[in-house]
């Protein structure tokens, strides 16, 4: 049980008729990086909030760092909640050691702490001034420092990359490896699956409350079994209608990612391709991305496709869709 | 389990420096002390006005009464006013005097119609029977203040005329017209004996005091709780501390905040009381005013304490639930508004129990847990309350203390995770039901 960090067992939780989860089950190892997936409204929020304990669940068993009593362990984890905030009227200096106190911090190693922190960041020379003077990109900085500052062994990030400029998504990415590379637990929830798939090594897929997937990552790929075609060409795409052939395209814009029928052999779609007249760029053979595993899972849970399709997003849409995910609130 | 862990602590801290530090601090501090004493200067100077009337006026008296006028100018005259007889206008018409009043020196005329020093009205006479009226005219307004001093005069003239008719001389009638005074000593068990006129000012004071405390700092806490949703720190809090850690750090900070804002006034008043005091004991004892009776009843002072701080535990407690449904600064004043409603009724009710202090209604309002942190203090300075009052008064305020703090306590846990919208009634029934 020790090489345990998050323990989930038949999780549910409603908010009046709605279902946010249902019956959830989840396993984060101690040390691993790992990844809550899902579309918008798909219950990722309220799962971690009900790991933090800030909501009770209806049913369900939760354990956290080896015990039931979140409560005790508080002072081990840090969370870094979607909507991020501080105070504005307070220095930084004093947010940082009043946080720190939170964690159970004493006065004078939070404030410790809190130099050393601005000093790696260098926002030394900002300690005293108050965060409404401070820049958007800053105050992101120093939100950081608020979620890491008392070394927890556990940290928990709902959507930590949204709303982020770049040098600040490589920021906090350093923490995240620097926290697992001293030992910490890392669980995030994103709905950008190109950022799970970079970082994480374990990912748990929910859509529409029920888990569809749960494992490593290179697992997760490998059960998929089946070989995926990404193919980028200039043309007519009459070719990938062949049912003998595919099972399965997804279209990713400047290319497309094809599942073969068990038992087909590429080559013969390459044949129809060229005999098709088609110009292509590309025609690689590819792990399936987790992308196409999470469509495909999601489709046999029987949950629309298109609903999930749309949740889903690459990072170039990202502005409206944490835009979105604000909407998401327990009424 | 003490429940002030440092977590608390620190919130207390932080709640309580950030508040003294702010410009609302150093600005209320200093400012609510300069209003009051302007409008103290205002009020001593608009009173020092009415007494010696700087107005004057030049006022014609046109007798019908034959003998009446003379002591009427006489008496006028005393007070300041300039009055003279007007000759020649006692036989003609109202039209007439007022023809005159406009194109003359006078700016008033007094009419005093023939037989009015002859009638007495029987007690509970008809208004046929009523003496007829004394009419005086104006060119301008007439303060109050100088109508009075006209009544009054007209009034001495009018007893000294009827005292001449009936034969009586040499009485002044100032000395028939002074009327009683009345000094109520309350003596105690302890032998105390205390000026009761001095005491009703002051319980009135206390409930203005105390209702203007509950009003600024409960707005203070509601502030608190919107801004830390408005600036969504709120979840950062709540996944390091428990919601009632949070609660309770936020009430005794704000609280903390309104006993260092009250304890300066205090010390300042104290200080200035004490140097009025030493500066102007003479003016005082000439004017009535015995010191030696004012003794600190601190036993009383202990309670009116108490129960400010019971009264500050229970507002705040409902001003936290009620700022928690909450999502937006506008959205608070509304629901500040019921919570308003309640402060305002006992100090309503203030002044009438302070004249009847241990009437049914007064001691059945004063025991209400809403009104009693207001009313018992009134009520303890100006009466003795018997102690069974004074326990069940503290017994029910510490039970509802308690109910709220339960209610306050399951709706803030639910209600601090709500942003933007409000939560309707049903809902937050739900929270407290299942919280």
């Amino acid at each position: 049980m020790n090489d345990v960090a998050i323990h989930l067992r038949g999780i549910t939780k409603r908010f009046g008729k709605n279902t946010a989860v249902r019956d959830l089950d989840l396993e984060v190892p101690r040390g691993c990086i790992y990844g809550l997936l899902g579309p918008n409204g798909a219950g990722k929020t309220t799962t971690l909030r009900i790991i933090l304990d800030i909501i009770g669940s209806d049913a369900g068993e939760v354990m956290v760092l080896g015990t039931n009593a979140v409560e005790e362990v508080r002072p081990r984890i840090g969370y870094l909640p979607e909507e991020r905030g501080l105070y504005p009227k307070m220095s930084v200096i004093e947010q940082l050691v009043f946080f720190g106190e939170l964690k159970g911090l004493k006065r004078q190693e939070a404030r410790r702490a809190a130099l050393a922190g601005l000093e790696r960041l260098g926002l030394t020379e900002r300690a005293r001034d108050r965060v409404e003077a401070l820049s958007k990109g800053m105050q992101q900085k120093v939100q950081f420092l608020c979620t890491i500052l008392h070394a927890p062994e556990l940290l928990i990030l709902d959507e930590p990359f949204s709303g982020l400029d770049p040098l600040n998504v490589d920021l906090l990415k350093q923490f995240v490896l620097d926290r697992q590379r001293d030992g910490a637990t890392v669980l995030f929830s994103t709905h950008l699956i190109e950022d799970a798939e970079r970082l994480c090594e374990r990912v748990c897929m929910i859509a529409g409350a029920t888990k569809v997937l749960d494992g490593r990552v290179s697992d997760v790929k490998a059960a998929t079994g089946r070989r995926e075609v990404a193919i980028a060409f200039e043309g007519d795409g009459g070719f990938l209608d062949a049912p003998s052939l595919v099972e399965r395209v997804s279209d990713h814009g400047r290319y497309v990612e094809v599942r073969m029928k068990d038992g087909a052999d590429p080559q013969e779609l390459l044949g129809r391709a060229v005999a098709g007249g088609v110009r292509l760029s590309r025609f690689e053979l590819v792990e399936p991305s987790l992308r196409a595993i999470f469509l495909e899972k999601a489709t046999e849970a029987g949950l629309s496709t298109r609903d999930e399709e749309a949740g889903l997003s690459r990072r170039d849409e990202e502005d409206e869709e944490a835009e979105a995910a604000r909407q998401e609130t327990p009424a | 389990m003490n429940p002030l862990t440092a977590k608390v602590r620190a919130i207390v801290r932080r709640e309580y420096l950030q508040r003294v530090r702010s410009r609302w601090f150093l600005l209320s501090t200093l400012g609510i002390p300069l209003l009051f004493i302007g409008i103290g200067v205002l009020a001593g100077f608009l009173a020092l006005d009415s007494e010696t009337a700087f107005e004057t006026h030049s006022l014609g008296v046109v007798d019908r009464t034959e003998r009446l006028g003379a002591h009427v100018v006489e008496e006028l005259l005393q007070d300041s006013i300039l009055a003279s007889e007007a000759h020649g206008l006692e036989g003609t018409s109202e039209e007439a005097v007022r023809e005159r009043l406009l194109d003359s020196a006078y700016d008033l005329f007094l009419v005093l119609p023939p037989g009015i020093l002859e009638s007495a009205a029987e007690p509970g006479a008809g208004l046929e029977e009523r003496p007829p009226e004394i009419r005086l005219l104006s060119r301008d307004n007439v303060g109050t203040a100088v109508q009075r001093t006209i009544r009054q005069g007209v009034n001495r003239a009018l007893v000294r005329s009827r005292l001449l008719d009936a034969g009586v001389e040499g009485i002044d009638p100032a000395i028939l017209l002074q009327s009683a005074r009345l000094e109520v000593v309350n003596v105690t068990e302890e032998g105390v004996a205390r000026s009761q006129e001095m005491f009703e000012v002051i319980s009135f004071l206390l409930a203005l005091v105390f209702y203007a405390a509950l009003i600024v700092y409960g707005q203070m806490m509601i502030r608190s709780i919107v801004e830390e949703k408005t600036s969504d720190v709120v979840e950062v809090m709540v996944s390091s501390v428990r919601p009632w850690e949070l609660m309770l750090g936020k009430i005794i900070g704000v609280g903390a905040v309104g006993i260092t804002q009250l304890l300066i006034w205090g010390v300042v008043m104290g200080v200035a009381i004490f140097l009025g005091l030493t500066a102007g004991a003479s003016a005082l004892a000439e004017a009535g005013v015995d010191l030696s009776a004012a003794q600190v009843p601190w036993g009383v002072v202990g309670l009116i304490v108490t129960f400010l701080i019971l009264g500050y535990l229970l507002y705040a407690g409902m001003f936290a639930g009620g700022g928690a449904t909450m999502g937006s600064e506008q959205d608070a004043q509304q629901v500040a508004m019921p919570i308003i409603m309640l402060i305002i009724v006992p100090f309503v009710a203030a002044q009438p129990l302070i004249a009847s202090p241990n009437a049914v209604w007064a001691v059945v309002m004063s025991l209400v847990p809403f009104f009693s942190p207001i009313l018992m203090p009134s009520r303890l300075l100006v009466s003795s309350v018997p102690a069974v009052q004074v326990a069940a008064a503290v017994v029910l305020l510490v039970l509802c203390i308690l109910g709220v703090a339960w209610v306050a306590g399951r709706i803030y846990r639910v209600g601090i995770l709500i942003k933007g919208q409000r939560a309707n009634l049903p809902e937050i029934i739900r929270w407290v039901r299942h919280g």
